[in-house]
């Protein structure tokens, strides 16, 4: 779905388009493909059997929500590297589940067999580089996007790439060394670099959110910079994003919400894991502080917060006006470019790929 | 689930294996660990690992206890990870507590910090260690007990040593009727002093306790008794010449396979037997040793303990919690006053 905003010359400027971007297997869909058993299982299932990720629905919905409150343009896109033939389970599924969404794109997976592209059936980066881009081409030039994936396949640095190109800072010429590097098909290299020059020079990717569904350890995504947030369950990725003001508390009281009746989730759980966050410097400690009111009241943290005696109340002071320092700075401001080169290394050499 | 504090800063890898430790039970396990420490050198090495941040939380301080401070002047300090620990557990943010850090530091905290349950006099510090299963379904670990918390003792607080360390049995190696021992220089019931015959004539009348006798030292290893009871000074004794002996087993074994290479080769078809005795007397499997007679449940782990002692340690930690240990051996203790 192509966004439109028209406004009268008069009246204030309004805040740019929103563009959130998902994965679908594991960053949505509890897709199961480690085995050929699995994955044909998964080619084959019904979208009555497919599980999505506890509090995903819930966060998609509210992100929604969110933004039409506020009056700004928004959408919702997936993009899945699973061939279009399972489109239809795939949609009864997200229709099931109540997730409203503008627009999904699938891997002809079928054209790369016929010709004999075997490669470019496991090999991921250029083909959802080319539709990050061909999407950002479609929507407003200012949209600001958020884009979620897993640790998985290489969200993360597909996302980042993705990310530094549409910002100029990541040139055709240095791009087109790490694709091959990546064993890109040319072709698609090609496309890419076609695309990348026509797109809205821009820093508009806010955030990254890589769903840690195989519990990666969060340390290895340090190389991409604070603009990646690893985060361990929904819940997190709701407190940081109402933290940035793209959600109300209220809706991520709802991610929460979700968690606690659908997943066994307890409030315990989830106060550990707003506390993972503001240590790991994803979540600032007066961000959390100003959540935790809204998320208590609806039940989502645990009533009684626990209360520590007073010299430890002085040192958790002192230790937040030391980690204010150095908090992950403000959604949309520079980010520094980042070293592929050293990434891609760390890849090749711990051979996981497909971790990152 | 229950929540087990985790001294961090505890043993001679921490926090590096404590913290290892717990971040394999959050992936694998429901149990709730409450890591008490240097929270920077906490997340630091979280960061580095796979976890689950659900079943984490971190209690902030700076100070640690080392292995080889006098324990009596290192609990006069407050804000150790020892001390936070054992206090969160008093306080009932935690429901017992693991710690690989100075032993005697571990025993005078719990004194200082927990209650005795009611009818006990002195608490034990208990140790399981690997012996040979004679019977089967045999548990092919036993409890000696006390190995270091109380140096003397009177026979009053044997017999109690040997309430305890049945109820422990009992509820977490699941014997229905522990053997009981009491470790004497002779089988006899008139030998080893005034102390340990009065012991033996009064866990002799015990119905709650299956009391088999004296043990000798020889019988320590072999499967005649689940529970053996003996004083803190003979106890710890004991416990060092079966860890010393088999060291030197080990290193004589190394060094013999360097000197002839008949006897290399001889071990090399041996070397499958030799991991299966290696893999069962691990202390690693077991985890760590209960300090009984407390409120509080308190394991206290190997000082070298490593990423997979720790987890395991946390794990009997939360079984202690969940069969109700000290439960058992208070309703015990009140049935055999």
């Amino acid at each position: 779905m192509r966004l439109r905003r028209t406004r009268r010359p008069d009246a204030p400027a309004p805040e740019p388009a929103l563009l959130y971007r998902w994965d679908l297997d594991k960053t949505y869909l509890r897709s199961e493909f480690d085995t050929l058993r699995s994955l044909l299982r998964t080619a084959f299932e019904k979208a009555e059997d497919k599980v999505d990720v506890p509090g995903v629905a819930e966060l998609i919905r509210s992100l929604k929500s969110a933004a039409e409150r506020r009056g700004r343009p928004v959408s919702v896109q997936f993009i899945s590297a699973s061939p279009p033939q399972i489109g239809s389970a795939i949609r009864k599924k997200l229709a099931l589940d109540r997730v409203p969404y503008d627009g999904i794109v699938f891997k002809d997976q079928l054209s790369n067999l016929k010709r004999g592209k075997l490669r470019n059936l496991r090999e991921h980066v250029g083909f959802k580089l080319a539709e990050l881009l061909r999407g950002r081409l479609d929507a407003p030039g200012d949209a600001r996007e958020l884009l979620f994936g897993d640790d998985w396949e290489s969200d993360s640095l597909i996302y980042s790439l993705y990310a530094d190109v549409i910002a100029g800072r990541l040139g055709v010429d240095r791009l087109t060394p790490i694709l091959q590097r990546i064993r890109v098909d040319p072709r698609l290299v090609e496309t890419i670099v076609a695309l990348a020059g026509r797109a809205v020079v821009g820093d508009f990717v806010v955030r990254i959110f890589i769903n840690l569904e195989r519990r990666s350890p969060p340390g290895v995504f340090r190389l991409f910079g604070p603009r990646v947030v690893p985060t361990f369950n929904y819940f997190q990725t709701a407190a940081v994003l109402a933290a940035d003001g793209y959600l109300d508390p209220e809706d991520a009281a709802r991610v929460g919400r979700a968690l606690l009746d659908a997943a066994g989730y307890t409030p315990r759980r989830l106060v550990n894991s707003l506390d993972d966050l503001v240590r790991r410097a994803h979540l600032t400690p007066a961000a959390a502080k100003a959540l935790a009111p809204p998320l208590r009241a609806a039940g989502v943290l645990p009533a009684t917060a626990v209360h520590a005696s007073r010299w430890q109340s002085a040192l958790g002071a002192l230790r937040r006006l030391r980690r204010r320092a150095r908090a992950t700075p403000e959604p949309g401001t520079s980010v520094a470019p980042l070293d592929y080169d050293a990434i891609l290394d760390r890849l090749a050499a711990r051979d996981t790929a497909t971790a990152v | 689930m229950p929540t087990i504090a985790v001294d961090a800063m505890g043993g001679d890898n921490a926090p590096d294996a404590v913290v290892r430790g717990v971040a394999q039970v959050s992936l694998t396990t429901d149990i709730e660990c409450l890591v008490v420490g240097d929270e920077r050198r906490i997340q630091a090495v979280l960061e580095g690992v796979s976890y689950n941040p659900e079943h984490i939380s971190i209690l902030h301080c700076r100070d640690a206890i080392g292995m080889a401070e006098d324990p009596r002047e290192a609990v006069k300090r407050r804000d150790t990870s020892l001390l936070v620990g054992i206090r969160a557990v008093a306080e009932g943010r935690a429901e017992a507590m693991v710690s690989a850090g100075n032993t005697g530091a571990c025993v005078l905290g719990c004194a200082k910090h927990f209650r005795l349950l009611r009818g006990i006099r002195r608490a034990a510090l208990a140790s399981v260690y690997p012996r040979q299963q004679e019977k089967p379904g045999q548990d092919r670990f036993a409890l000696l007990l006390d190995v270091g918390a109380t140096i003397r003792c009177e026979a009053d607080e044997l017999v109690q040593f040997a309430i305890m360390g049945s109820a422990y049995a009992r509820r977490v190696s699941k014997v229905a009727s522990p053997a009981v021992g009491l470790l004497n220089m002779g089988s006899e019931e008139t030998k080893g002093g005034e102390i340990l015959v009065e012991a033996h004539r009064r866990l002799r009348l015990l119905p709650s306790v299956n009391f088999v006798g004296n043990v000798e030292g020889n019988d320590l290893v072999r499967g005649k008794a689940d529970v053996i009871v003996c004083e803190g000074l003979l106890g710890n004794v004991a416990l060092k010449l079966i860890e010393g002996v088999s060291e030197v087993l080990y290193s004589v074994t190394s060094s013999a396979a360097e000197r002839r290479l008949a006897w290399r080769l001889g071990l090399r078809l041996l070397s499958r037997g030799i991991e299966r005795l290696r893999v069962l007397t691990d202390y690693t499997q077991y985890g760590g040793s209960p300090i009984l007679g407390f409120e509080h449940l308190f394991i206290k782990s190997h000082g070298r303990s490593t990423a997979h002692a720790i987890g395991n340690a946390v794990k009997v930690a939360a079984k202690t919690v969940r069969d109700r240990v000290p439960g058992e051996i208070a309703d015990v203790t009140a049935a055999a006053r």
